[in-house]
């Protein structure tokens, strides 16, 4: 099985798992504990912690508070952010976000949602006219989960702290952390990334902090993770993310550079008659979205798994227009008919040439043969 | 005194010489719902108990109890010794603290010394004297004591009557092929029809690749639901993808819904009688969609050769239907927003009247025998 879903979860790195092992087996204890198995533990934390913030930020002006999930990292910068004012986001936010603004409107909010590009980048004119001096939280995707559009955080940080110094500006990382070379800037306050998108496990994530930002917790209970995060940390899983992430960042570049390869060797091999190419040419490596004309994406889907082809779509099978399409593709200005066809096909550094050449002989031969079908 | 559940049936006692035969599968179908629960059923002149079960499990014993058919009512009963005393203090225990009462009494054994009004006089006489906010209203009580004085030496007091799912015991209606879609209404269809006596089976059609794998777990869980009342349930799934491709490849597409409700019945037909089933039910209601008004249910019913074709909800309202879906518990199921094959290649503006003619004239273009022999062949069969 050709598997090209890894911006839904990669496989979990086997050697960084044996390496964990041992926060299952031997060393299990309470890291909160007074006794020395203990003790050792939390050191064991904090090496992670440093190792985790070093790949991206400075330990002297940032911080990091591990989470469950991404979502979660998220969803405590938005709540903990957007206390006061206004709050400006995307509308090319990943669900975590997108769907914690509009708790925060329900909740009587005045949040504002910026335009997109026909990319899924975010149309920076359009974001900047939303901010103001009651702006409390700007929060914008640095990798859009559905295109692979890459938004350059650093400049869009600058620009903002340049209209309004007090708005707290947050970046959903989930997808960039990892894959692309980037270094957290004084005008990024919080930054949001997950284990399980580079080889680590699910129910690991992290929000990146800058250190003198005082938020408030978002789960209260024993005061772990400096009282911004209670709860009995997932040692074996965040020694894993360590280990995971430490690998990725030894060799960004050489990654990247491969990861661009495949991506471009897979568009290059697609038939440009049936497919239509939604990312930009400048986006993350490790994304290529495309549209087909007329047909469903789960459809294409659910063949090419047939075809021993995991791939990931941007179209539910629901007669219920709301469902149906993706409300970011609806976005960038895509009309229905191909909105209805998106495929998301998503790298990681386990696909070879090989198979992204196989996979893309499986979408061509199917939708060719689907769209005989249904012309 | 020990916690017993007095079951009695509904209709089965205006049955003649075949009393017999609903009554084994009546007592069937109330073991079969009890499976894995301890209990022991014990039929006693027209009426059954349900004892020596854990008295924690009640609940979870009258929950199953309620779905199965030919249950009238229930009651949770205690059983003592027939003597005056004890029947009197099980009384007290079933007594509401205050308010207006009657004592009923029905007694099997002629042999006790009093008969059911001098036993309701007794009992009623000696509850008046123990509790003084308690009184006797003969005609509109706050609630009633029942007093059953079994032929075996044995009386059964209660004061709660549950009602029952009515209808007859599954099984006893012969086999019936319920067309089941993910929708609202196919289970509803099913489940008055199991209310009968009526054993269902179920056949789903499903367009993978263009439905998905959510699609069908919902119809499996939609005859799961089913499964509760009919006493289990066979779900056959059949691929109608190819004929949908092939009518949209060759005819108007807006006789997309007719010709496939055609293909459906044709099927259904020769899978009914292939499993022993006796007739087809839908859960078409009049005019609800396009493929339903009267020249839409002539042109697929049309097709069926030999059986009837069972329409328990052409005359109910959606809401009606709803009400009922929700009742059974597969309205939550119902809603869930995966398609079912109808709506795949759902033509924009369907053919409303179709006449037989035209569709006859579509259905020109199409190997029909070969797309069914297809059809059949990708049959899969989950027993529930």
């Amino acid at each position: 099985m050709i598997y090209l879903d890894n911006a839904a979860t990669t496989k979990p790195d086997e050697e960084c798992l044996k390496r964990a092992e041992k926060y299952l087996y031997s060393a299990y204890y309470n890291p909160s504990a007074l006794y020395a198995e203990g003790y050792n533990v939390k050191l064991a934390l904090r090496e992670a912690k440093k190792n985790i913030l070093s790949t991206v930020a400075d330990d002297i002006n940032f911080d990091l508070v591990f989470t469950s999930c991404g979502t979660e990292a998220d969803n405590q910068a938005i709540f903990c952010g957007g206390k006061r004012g206004n709050a400006v986001t995307t509308q090319g936010e990943h669900s975590a976000v997108f769907n914690a603004a509009m708790e925060l409107k329900q909740r009587g909010m005045d949040v504002r949602f910026a335009a997109l590009n026909g990319d899924g980048s975010v149309n920076i004119d359009s974001l900047l006219s939303l901010v103001d001096d009651k702006t409390s939280l700007v929060s914008v995707i640095h990798v859009n989960n559905e295109t692979g559009a890459v938004n350059d955080i650093t400049a869009i940080a600058a620009k903002v702290k340049e209209k309004n110094p007090h708005a707290l500006f947050h970046s959903d990382g989930v997808q960039a952390y990892g894959k692309i070379p980037f270094r957290l800037t004084k005008n990024i306050d919080l930054y949001s990334v997950s284990a399980h998108k580079i080889g680590g496990i699910k129910g690991v994530g992290a929000l990146f902090k800058r250190k003198n930002l005082v938020i408030k917790p978002y789960i209260y209970g024993g005061g772990q993770e400096s009282g911004l995060r209670s709860g009995t940390e997932n040692v074996f899983g965040i020694k894993d993310f360590e280990f995971a992430a430490t690998e990725k960042y030894a060799e960004l570049s050489k990654n990247y550079q491969t990861a661009r390869e495949l991506n471009d060797l897979l568009w290059q091999k697609l038939d440009k008659s049936l497919f239509v190419r939604i990312s930009p040419t400048n986006n993350s490596p490790y994304i290529l979205t495309v549209g087909v004309d007329g047909l469903r994406g789960e459809t294409i889907l659910h063949e090419a798994n047939d075809n021993g082809l995991i791939i990931g779509s941007g179209s539910a099978c629901s007669s219920n227009e709301k469902k149906r399409y993706s409300r970011v593709i609806l976005a960038c200005g895509i009309g229905e008919n191909i909105a209805d066809g998106v495929l998301r096909l998503s790298l990681s550094l386990c696909n070879t040439r090989e198979e992204v050449q196989t996979a893309a002989q499986i979408l061509n031969k199917i939708v060719k043969n689907r769209k005989e079908i249904m012309s | 005194m020990e916690k017993v559940i007095l079951i009695r049936y509904s209709e089965i006692h205006l049955k003649g010489k075949n009393r017999g035969y609903f009554e084994r599968v009546f007592g069937i179908n109330l073991e079969k719902s009890l499976k894995g629960i301890k209990h022991e059923i014990r039929r006693r002149s027209g009426r059954y108990l349900v004892e020596c079960f854990d008295e924690d499990q009640t609940d979870t014993i009258l929950q199953k109890l309620n779905k199965v058919f030919g249950i009238h009512s229930m009651s949770v009963a205690l059983k003592v010794a027939t003597d005056l005393d004890e029947i009197f203090a099980a009384a007290k225990e079933v007594c509401s603290q205050g308010g207006s009462f009657k004592v009923e009494t029905h007694r099997a054994d002629k042999t006790f010394k009093l008969n059911s009004m001098e036993i309701s006089a007794e009992i009623g006489g000696r509850l008046l004297q123990w509790n003084s906010k308690l009184k006797v209203d003969v005609h509109a009580p706050q609630f009633v004591i029942g007093i059953d004085v079994r032929e075996d030496g044995t009386t059964l007091v209660f004061n709660e009557f549950f009602k029952g799912a009515g209808g007859m015991p599954v099984g006893t209606a012969g086999k019936g092929l319920l067309l089941i879609s993910g929708g609202i209404d196919s289970p509803v269809a099913g489940h008055m029809i199991a209310k009968r006596g009526m054993n269902i089976e179920c056949l789903h059609f499903h367009s993978y690749p263009y439905t998905n794998l959510q699609a069908r777990d919902k119809v499996i869980e939609l005859a799961k639901v089913l499964s509760q009342y009919s006493c289990g349930t066979k779900l056959h799934i059949i691929s109608a993808t190819h004929i949908q491709e092939e009518i949209h490849k060759k005819c108007n597409g807006d006789y997309m819904v007719t010709l496939l409700r055609r293909f459906m019945m044709r099927i259904a037909e020769r899978l009914a009688l292939n499993v022993g089933a006796q007739c087809i039910i839908t859960g078409e209601s009049l005019g609800q969609v396009a493929s339903q008004t009267i020249e839409g249910i002539t042109s697929s019913n049309s097709v069926i050769k030999s059986l009837p074709v069972l329409r328990p909800l052409c005359g109910f309202d959606k809401d009606e239907i709803i009400e009922r879906s929700r009742a059974m518990g597969a309205f939550e199921i119902s809603i869930l927003p995966y398609e079912d094959c109808c709506t795949v290649f759902l033509p924009k503006h369907p053919v409303i009247k179709p006449t037989l003619e035209e569709v006859q004239k579509e259905e020109e273009k199409l190997d029909i025998e070969a797309l069914i022999s297809e059809a059949l062949k990708s049959r899969e069969t989950l027993t529930l």
